[in-house]
């Protein structure tokens, strides 16, 4: 009897060894994986072995140019530029207030903020490709390619430094990503600098890519570490240095292009104007109906990707992505490309913001990255914008906005 | 009956309840270090900022900032601990007979001394996969001082009351399975929240899998077990109650899992859209979050102690008599005559 139960004593301690053993296997150092699908993409399949060979170092080389310009993880680098101010875009500071691994210090000064709040989602590199990223609808946003949903600014323009501030302050409703309200100001904003340092690096790597691709004969490296002197390397030094200054200076002038937001006009909620919404909601010019749907619940256009699902094909991404699944890139949107739905206008849930301005700059200038389109410049007015801001607003009043109805008619549907 | 061992001093039980209710919230607080990410709010150790782990000014720990105060509050608790223990080892050598109860106080003295240890090294070397062992360590320690509890309580030396018809044997085997399993569950439960940022998605996914599997083997062995202890012919309380909890427990922690999820990611995607959702945002590092995913992981050892406790009288109540188990099990005069 004793020697049996000691008999489990001992399957027990064995267990526990075994199981500490498990918890104990050290996880991978952190640090900056290229965009392989994007580099997949630009450069096809290797047709010969010589071939396979020169494209490695090509990309090898890439890969410590990059770590040159912004160092790694646990120690950023901001890129030093003659002619253009960094320090507005990219806070070395702040920066680095974020990086590297969690801490404080006595005051209570956090450290690592990024891998403590962010890194589990959106991955070490903001590849959007966390841990958990998987499991999570919609996915986390991919910083790489420097395009952000919700901002004060027109499409193809970077967001302001108060668009990124208040995505991270105020969270998205109705998703995984949390309001970080209960952070100090300036944890925010070392946050938002080291979003864009995520940005500007992958945007950066792309078009280094790009580079790569169109100007560098077969072979040819970017910046040879034995050939300092010639011409060659003047010129790619000169090609690195303007492919940071491009970015950077977008990022850098995104502020001053803020779309002026008028005032609405007297009565722009009123019965009329809601109608007149209606109208226009409905019509050719403005054609919202055509995605989000005769009932506006999100049903009309529903087989679209939005740009980052576009990233593995542009039609069809759902049977492309078992490729690069097969070279072992893991990212969740390989695993699953979801079609993008337009949004259900009738539950009151706006991931932008509810309030009529943000409204307003939805309609005005779309949503970058997605289907959802910029007013048309010319044929629908500034009134008229408010009109369906007037509208959009009011569908979750409607009798048909209640979820019993809804169910109703999707049964009807069906 | 002279092979009969006599354990007559009530103080190791005494001592050894002591250690579990101290125990308890050093796991909690523990955890809330985690759940803050407040690991790294002291830099030094075993000093703090420079002081004496005793002599840091308390005004300065009061008034500091929240990481502060719970890391030190930690410290200070794991302290407590230690110092209980070498009481605990103390008493139990001095009055306790049996050589194996008195190995298993050394045996908690090691593991408290390798958890302060280890929890030092981790802020040393700022290493996180010490954190998880650190984490993990902590409620086997938790387990021991139950074990240690049980079997110096007065229910271990007096023995079975009544005859117990049925299958006492296969249950203390299932009883001891679940204690096994309650802390495998445990573990795959920090591999899950210890996830490394640098893990892919594979991982995470696997992780997870090993979770949800924990919790449904265990749910599928605690129901296992109240059916064996109803069935028994006598009434048995002393294992029906910490089976009833143990069930209750088992709800509540499945219930609290699912929870921790929906305050971190909102619903999980196999849930989306069925349920309607309504505008709700996930506030990060709020309270409800931090109460939560803590609630859950303190309700982790609680399971763990209470199946190693249903373990333990199940083997108590298990058909012995031999020679050799006086030693094991022990008895005191004083129960004795009280049930002679
Ligand atoms: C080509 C398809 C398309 C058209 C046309 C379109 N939308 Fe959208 N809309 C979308 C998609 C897709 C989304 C979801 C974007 C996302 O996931 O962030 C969306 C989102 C929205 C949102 C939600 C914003 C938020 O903060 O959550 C509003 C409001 C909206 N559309 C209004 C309109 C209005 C008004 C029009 C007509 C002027 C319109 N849409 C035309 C596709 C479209």
């Amino acid at each position: 009897m004793q020697c049996l139960v000691m008999l489990r004593f001992r399957t027990l301690a064995v267990l526990f060894t075994m199981a500490l053993v498990a918890v104990g296997c050290d996880s991978p150092k952190a640090e900056f994986h290229l965009d392989r699908v994007f580099l997949h993409k630009t450069f096809g399949e290797p047709e010969s072995r010589e071939e396979a060979d020169s494209l490695r170092n090509q990309v090898q080389n890439l890969k410590e140019v990059m770590v040159g310009l912004f160092g790694n993880p646990d120690e950023p680098h901001v890129p030093q530029l003659t002619d253009l101010d960094t320090t507005t875009v990219l806070d070395v500071g702040l920066i680095e207030m974020a990086a590297g691994r969690v801490a404080s210090d006595e005051a209570g000064r956090g450290r690592g903020l990024y891998r403590e709040h962010c890194a589990h989602c959106h991955g070490v590199s903001g590849d959007g490709a966390g841990p958990t990223a998987a499991f999570l609808n919609p996915y986390p946003r991919d910083f790489r390619m420097g395009k952000f949903k919700f901002k004060s600014t027109p499409l193809g323009v970077k967001p302001t430094h108060d668009d990124l501030r208040k995505t991270i302050i105020d969270g998205i409703p109705d998703t995984a990503m949390p309001s970080f309200r209960l952070l100090d100001d300036d944890e925010v904003d070392s946050l938002v600098h080291y979003v864009r340092y995520l940005a500007i690096r992958g945007e950066v790597e792309r078009r280094l890519v790009m580079e790569v691709m169109t100007e560098l004969d077969t072979g040819d490296l970017i910046l040879d570490p034995e050939d300092r002197s010639n011409a060659l390397v003047e010129e790619n030094l000169e090609l690195v240095k303007g492919a940071v200054a491009t970015v950077v200076g977008q990022w850098a002038n995104a502020a001053s292009q803020v779309t002026e937001i008028p005032s609405p006009p007297d009565q722009w909620d009123s019965h009329d104007s809601v109608q007149r919404g209606r109208d226009l909601f409905f019509g050719s010019v403005a054609n919202c109906v055509k995605c989000h749907g005769q009932l506006a619940l999100g049903d009309g256009e529903t087989g679209d990707f939005d740009d980052w699902i576009k990233e593995i094909d542009e039609k069809d991404p759902a049977s492309k992505a078992p490729d690069f699944l097969a070279l072992g890139v893991v990212e969740p949107r390989l695993l699953d490309p979801r079609p993008i739905r337009p949004r259900n206008l009738r539950t009151g849930v706006f991931r932008g913001g509810r309030r009529p301005v943000d409204l307003y700059l939805r309609i005005k200038n779309g949503i970058e990255g997605t289907p959802m389109p910029a007013a048309p410049a010319s044929g629908l007015s500034e009134d008229d914008i408010w009109s369906i801001v007037a509208y959009v607003r009011s569908l979750p009043q409607e009798p048909i906005s209640r979820p019993e109805v809804q169910v109703e008619y999707t049964r009807e549907r069906l | 009956m002279n092979s009969t061992i006599h354990c007559e001093s009530p103080w190791p039980h005494r001592f050894a309840l002591v250690l579990v209710c101290v125990t308890f919230p050093l796991i909690w607080v523990g955890g809330l270090v985690t759940t803050y990410d407040a690991g790294m709010a002291v830099p030094d150790w075993p000093s703090t900022y420079g002081y004496n782990l005793f002599l840091y000014p308390w005004t300065t720990w009061f008034a500091g900032p929240w990481d502060l105060f719970i890391e030190h509050g930690h410290r200070l608790l794991g302290a407590l601990t230690g110092l209980i223990t070498i009481a605990l080892v103390i008493v139990v050598w001095r009055n306790e007979p049996r050589r194996w109860v008195q190995w298993l106080t050394v045996m908690a003295l090691v593991i408290v001394i390798s958890q302060g240890l280890l929890g030092g090294a981790r802020v040393i070397q700022d290493a996180r996969q010490l954190a998880k062992i650190h984490g993990c360590l902590g409620p086997a320690f938790f387990a021991l001082a139950t074990a240690i509890s049980v079997v110096t309580s007065s229910f271990w030396k007096q023995g079975p009351q009544l005859e117990i018809i049925g299958n006492t044997r296969s249950l203390y085997r299932v009883a001891l399975f679940t204690a096994v399993l309650a802390y495998l569950q445990l573990i795959f439960g920090a591999n899950l929240r210890h996830i490394p940022v640098t893990a892919d998605v594979g991982q995470f996914r696997v992780a997870l899998f090993f979770h949800l599997a924990g919790a449904a083997a265990l749910a599928l062995h605690v129901t296992i077990l109240i059916w064996m202890v109803f069935r028994l012919t006598q009434p048995v309380k002393a294992l029906r109650r910490p089976v009833s909890l143990l069930a209750l427990l088992i709800v509540m922690q499945i219930t609290l899992g699912v929870a921790s999820w929906i305050v971190k990611y909102l619903m999980p995607i196999s849930a989306e859209g069925r349920l309607r959702e309504g505008g709700f945002v996930i506030e990060a590092d709020g309270l409800l979050q931090a109460l939560t995913v803590t609630a859950h992981m303190a309700g982790g050892s609680l399971i763990l102690a209470l199946s190693t406790m249903l373990a333990l009288r199940a083997v108590r109540l298990a058909p012995s008599g031999t020679e050799s188990s006086a030693s094991f099990f022990c008895t005191s005069s004083r129960l004795t005559e009280l049930t002679t």
